[in-house]
């Protein structure tokens, strides 16, 4: 029987609104992990926050496009990783791949796609720390997420 | 346990026009839809698309793609699935890999897509989509149909898997 790679770690779906949903007690024991998001809120960046760092120590470079104009390009370092941005109150998705999280030698990347029919973004995000990462906050930098919006944390078997 | 599981694959004996899955178990979290597709007509590349539950309307689009040259956005109104065609390098087919979370809810259906057309020529197209179905009932069925006066070519496939959310390891999450 093949080994089993991806494994389910924790998940939630809102019953009322949050501000943030907090994965914690995260083992050592993966590679890497994957943060798969969806949710509905309006002009909302939506972000990682790596073992309650909520400093300004996730530097990112992105491209997105609204299917209207040229594709865009920018730089920018916030309160956490970048997982997407929504810009209207519609049904999106956030993918998030944190590599090597349980590493001590190197800081944290990830790269995260995100998007509904409306907009879309690839984002390369890194957090200036080398400690392992035990706890994953998912924050709407804004407000809420809504009810219904889902969160689920699988780990990846090295 | 792996949260990822096999539902069914597809290999083309010969061409034909679409590849559809259908009676799709409600027993999963996501569905991930992996093709590996090659027309057997076509210019630079081909266009298809991806339907669910044998809905031809209510899809959006924004699709983010380079071509070597330059890089644009677009908007659609299907969810086009861009695979390689007979026009491009013999025996390459295009790749894509699609995610679809919470396919079962009676929501909307959001849609990610990567893609990429192959072909060592100056012609090939790299794209991500961000796609949106105004479907709000389960996803039972999911078709890919090749563009009008085409068919996909033997040795196509598709591969649609299930995950699963759960818990182990001793994550709790607030």
């Amino acid at each position: 029987m093949p080994t089993a790679t991806y494994i389910a770690l924790a998940n939630t779906t809102l019953t009322s609104a949050a501000s943030s949903v907090t994965f914690s007690s995260i083992p050592a024991t993966y590679r890497d992990l994957v943060l798969v998001v969806t949710y509905n809120s309006v002009n909302e960046f939506i972000l990682a926050e790596f073992n309650a760092d909520s400093g300004n120590n996730y530097p990112f470079v992105e491209m997105w496009a609204n299917g209207t104009g040229p594709a865009n390009s920018g730089t920018g370092t916030v309160s956490g990783a970048y997982i997407g941005y929504s810009a209207q109150n519609v049904q999106q998705q956030g993918i998030i791949h944190i590599m090597d999280y349980s590493a001590t030698d190197k800081h944290k990347t990830c790269l995260a796609r995100s998007g509904a029919g409306f907009s879309l973004a690839a984002v390369a995000s890194r957090w200036t720390n080398t400690n392992a990462i035990t706890s994953v906050k998912v924050k709407a930098q804004l407000g809420n997420f809504a009810i219904g919006n889902t969160f689920a944390l699988y780990g990846i078997v090295s | 346990m792996s949260a990822w599981t096999v539902i069914r694959h597809e290999e083309l004996g010969s061409a034909q026009a679409s590849i559809e899955f259908t009676s799709i178990p409600q027993t999963y979290t996501d569905l991930v839809l992996v093709l590996s597709l090659r027309t057997t007509t076509g210019t630079a590349w081909s266009d298809g698309k991806l339907e669910f539950n044998n809905v031809t309307t209510g899809y959006s689009t924004r699709t983010l793609f380079g071509s070597g040259s330059t890089a644009s956005s677009i908007t659609e109104t299907v969810l086009n699935i861009r695979v390689s065609s007979n026009a491009n390098t013999a025996s390459t087919f295009g790749n894509q890999m699609i995610y679809i979370p919470n396919y079962t809810s009676s929501t909307q259906k959001s849609v990610s897509i990567d893609q990429v057309t192959e072909n060592n020529a100056t012609q090939a197209l790299q794209a991500i989509y961000a796609g949106l179905s105004d479907i709000t009932s389960a996803i039972t069925s999911l078709k890919v149909t090749a563009t009008s006066g085409t068919s996909y070519a033997q040795y196509s496939s598709a591969t649609l898997f299930g995950v699963t959310k759960g818990s182990s390891g001793g994550v709790t999450v607030s």
